[in-house]
């Protein structure tokens, strides 16, 4: 299983490098994560949305491990999915 | 200058404008206003320096700002009555906020913390009542650290109330919010963040966040900084209308948004909730303005001028939920408040105006060049060169105008900030002030504002320390308790008149007089006027203070003030009465960039006197002209003797006056209203000079205001006509302005 590292910091700046980092590790299993995560910023949210229903369209696990305390606050005060929902092992 | 410096040089002009805007508020609600509009803008003013600052990280600033609005918010709910012993701490907390932008500016030295922390307790007691534990919100985070929320606290089943069945509740005003709210790519790229936004509203009270991602499509058809998610917002707490707007202030033309009260659904009910366990949502909610600030700070123009934009296309989005669009522009287009629409502005660097003003002055130069060569060149005045020269003339001057009131400003700016200097010096002094200003609205040039804020606050300090008595003297004399300073702007014959008067005691003549004396700067046997006395205390060294106080006494006396208004091309001028007062006067031209001037030759010279002096000119004939005790001439004059003052004499340019019944005599009236006839070979013409600091370029030269450069290229004198009249009344005999030997 392939585990890509999130950036600390996932601004605007942070959207369209994460878009490409996922998209050369698309068919494959892919853990993220998360540990070093301090800020979450909506587009990196859509991209990490985009990517879980890309995952699951292609029948692949996309999982969280390990996570920060900041990435799930965040994502949670986003109104996202929680998380293991969004991003758990595909049914 | 970094983006991020020239974005935090911004907002401390925001911050400028915000307390100055801040104080002006105060002041309305010291009046005895106490509107809802008022407090909710002294609100809006505090909370947005606050914003601003946390997102710089600047704690001490944060930290005052808050405990201040807190109180106001008290206010503004109207927990708290506005009565006067609060808005006076509110004005008082206004100046230490001051204090506070200025020390994290680095334009002052720390900020009093004695004064600050003194402040912060006199806040928190008007908040909290006497005795009340101050809610010290340990958790506020003013950084840009990542949240701490602890969301499953968040968990709100008791938001979903069907069964609170509540229809009694239809008429009342609306007690929560929807917001559906859609940013656009340009938010983000503007420095904007979603998520700080919902923690913004968080802070108006519990919120239920719910997310559509519905339209974000797969990863290879994502365009990775373009927006498809949308927020629907529940925000249960009875807050005003504005106070929503507010969050989405800097945003709102960056985003589809719909903000919609929450209809007799069971959210109406939740304004109880403060119980609910939600503290958490209130966390740092300081950096949301920040955001915005930043995204003020780089398109300023474009957010205060530009119209919302529409919802961009996006080649891979489904289309966004349908109310978000269908509501998002009345939403954008109803302001609650009533107020007036603002014109819309930009900011410009001032140097981009000086340039311009420059190169319209090198424009008149060159048309006034050009408009002599044409008449050297004996073209009849009737042909198509001359007609369009005229023309040409017109739009030079108009270009002019336009230019200047572009460098116009309000002394609004430098009198906003005399209030707290009267309270500071009436606190230090005991003595009761009011203070009365008239004239905010006068304009006049940039650098003349700016340069007007130093010496009319040392004339102010002056008039109270000096001027009024203390309550107890003044009662004893039969007047009010309270003193009153006035400080009044008016244009007056093409200048601005500044006048800073007091009701106190008048200056003390024979005290000035024995000063003068002791000091050596009179003779003892001097005969003066009681005008020439009162202007003895713009004499250098001169004092009448016998103790140096901390309030005017700080080594700088009139004589620097007077210099400093003459450096401006100003005058000063004083009228006291004993036991009633007394009045500075100060007159400034209201450019430094122009004047109109009448050309004139004196032996050989060419010399420019300023329009707004000259009353009148004549040809005196050899018998008009009389002499005092055979030597000082006089002219008659509308049935009174005036000086006749040789210019070229007095300048220096030769030794003989011109011969009685020759040359011209322009008819002058200086600033204290003495009238003088200037004597001159001849006129020729009148236009409008681009003044050139002689200062600047070369030293100050006693009987010259400034130098301009005429049509033919030649450098022409600009003349100081109330120097050359004082001079010449002084020591006739004995020309102190020699130019020329």
């Amino acid at each position: 299983m392939t585990v890509l590292a999130l950036a600390s910091v996932l601004d605007i700046r942070a959207a369209e490098p994460l878009q490409t980092s996922l998209m050369a590790l698309r068919g494959q299993a892919v853990t993220l994560d998360a540990s070093q995560v301090e800020r979450l910023g909506g587009l990196c949210l859509q991209v990490l949305v985009s990517a879980q229903r890309t995952w699951a369209a292609d029948g692949q696990s996309l999982t969280l491990a390990p996570d920060s305390a900041a990435f799930s606050e965040q994502w949670t005060a986003f109104g996202a999915a929680p998380l293991a929902e969004a991003l758990g092992e595909p049914a | 200058m970094d983006a991020f410096e020239a974005i935090k040089a911004t907002f401390f002009q925001e911050c400028d404008e915000l307390l100055a805007d801040l104080e002006a508020k105060l002041l309305v609600l010291e009046s005895g206003q106490t509107d809802s509009e008022t407090i909710n803008a002294v609100f809006r003013a505090v909370h947005s320096v606050k914003g601003g600052a946390g997102a710089f990280g600047l704690e001490a600033l944060v930290r005052f700002a808050h405990v201040f609005e807190t109180l106001l918010d008290e206010l503004r709910a109207g927990r708290k009555p506005c009565d006067e012993i609060t808005v006076r701490t509110l004005l008082r907390a206004s100046d230490v906020l001051a204090d506070h932008v200025a020390a994290a500016q680095g334009h002052a030295p720390e900020v009093d913390e004695a004064r600050s922390a003194g402040l912060v307790a006199e806040l928190e007691t008007l908040t909290h009542g006497e005795g009340g534990a101050p809610v010290v919100e340990e958790e506020d985070d003013f950084g840009f650290t990542p949240l701490t929320i602890g969301l499953p606290s968040l968990d709100l089943p008791s938001l979903d109330l069907p069964s609170l069945d509540l229809p009694s509740l239809a008429a009342a005003p609306a007690t929560g919010w929807r917001i559906v709210f859609r940013p656009h790519g340009r938010m983000y790229a503007n420095a904007n963040e979603t998520g700080l936004l919902l923690r913004e509203l968080g802070r108006l009270g519990p919120v239920t966040v719910s997310l559509d991602d519905s339209a974000v499509p797969s990863l290879e058809e994502l365009i990775a900084e373009e927006n498809e998610l949308v927020w629907t917002i529940e925000l249960a707490a009875a807050v005003d209308e504005v106070a929503v707007r507010d969050v989405f202030d800097f945003v709102e033309s960056d985003c589809d948004l719909s903000i919609q009260p929450l209809g007799a659904g069971p959210a109406d009910d939740l304004p109880a909730l403060p119980d609910l366990g939600l503290p958490s949502l209130e966390a740092p909610a300081e950096a949301f303005d920040l955001s915005a600030l930043l995204a003020a700070a780089q398109e300023p123009a474009i957010v205060k001028a530009v119209a919302p934009a529409p919802v961009e296309p996006t080649p891979v989005a489904a289309p966004a939920p349908a109310p978000v669009q269908a509501q998002a522009a009345p939403a954008q287009a109803a302001p609650t408040a009533p107020t007036a629409p603002a014109p819309a502005t930009i900011r410009v660097d001032l140097d981009r105006v000086d340039r311009l003003i420059n190169v319209v002055g090198e424009l008149v130069i060159q048309q006034a060049m050009l408009a002599q060569r044409v008449a050297e060149s004996g073209l009849t005045r009737s042909s198509g060169v001359l007609m369009g020269l005229e023309d040409l003339e017109l739009l030079t001057r108009e270009i002019q105008d336009s230019v200047m009131a572009i460098r116009a400003q309000p002394v609004k700016s430098v009198f906003q900030r005399m209030p707290r200097l009267v309270r500071e010096v009436a606190d230090m002094t005991g003595k009761r002030v009011r203070l009365v200003t008239a004239g905010e609205d006068t304009e006049v040039d940039k650098t003349v504002v700016e340069r007007l804020a130093e010496p009319i606050t040392h004339m102010l300090r002056n008039a109270i320390d000096h001027g009024l008595e203390t309550p107890d003297e003044r009662l004893a004399a039969g007047k009010a308790a309270e003193g009153a300073v006035r400080l009044a702007a008016l244009h007056r014959s093409g200048r601005i008149v500044i006048e800073i008067s007091d009701d106190g005691k008048g200056i003390n003549r024979e005290r000035v007089r024995g000063i003068a004396v002791s000091r050596g700067l009179i003779a003892e046997d001097a005969v003066l006027t009681d005008e020439e006395v009162d202007n003895l205390i713009f004499l250098p060294g001169f004092s009448t203070a016998e103790t140096i106080t901390d309030v005017s006494g700080r080594g700088v006396g009139m004589d620097v003030v007077k210099r400093s208004i003459q450096a401006l091309g100003g005058r000063i001028s004083i009228s006291s009465v004993p036991g009633k007062g007394s009045t500075f006067t100060l007159s400034l031209p209201l450019t430094l960039a122009v004047l109109d001037g009448m050309v004139v030759g004196a032996a050989e010279q060419t010399l420019v006197a300023p329009l707004s002096n000259i009353v009148e000119s004549l040809t005196p004939r050899a018998q008009d002209i009389h002499y005092v005790g055979g030597r000082d001439a006089v002219i008659r004059f509308r049935e009174a003797f005036v000086p006749l003052v040789d210019v070229a004499q007095t300048m220096g340019f030769r030794d003989e006056p011109v011969t009685p019944g020759q040359g011209v005599a322009l008819v002058v009236e200086t600033e204290s209203g003495q009238r003088a006839a200037l004597m001159v070979d001849a006129i020729q013409g009148q236009r409008q000079v681009v003044i050139k600091s002689l200062e600047t370029n070369y030293q100050q030269v006693p009987g010259v205001a400034a130098a301009t450069i005429l049509g033919d290229g030649r450098v022409a004198l600009i003349l100081d006509v109330d120097a050359i009249v004082a001079n010449a009344r002084r020591r006739p005999a004995a020309p102190e302005l020699k130019l020329a030997s």
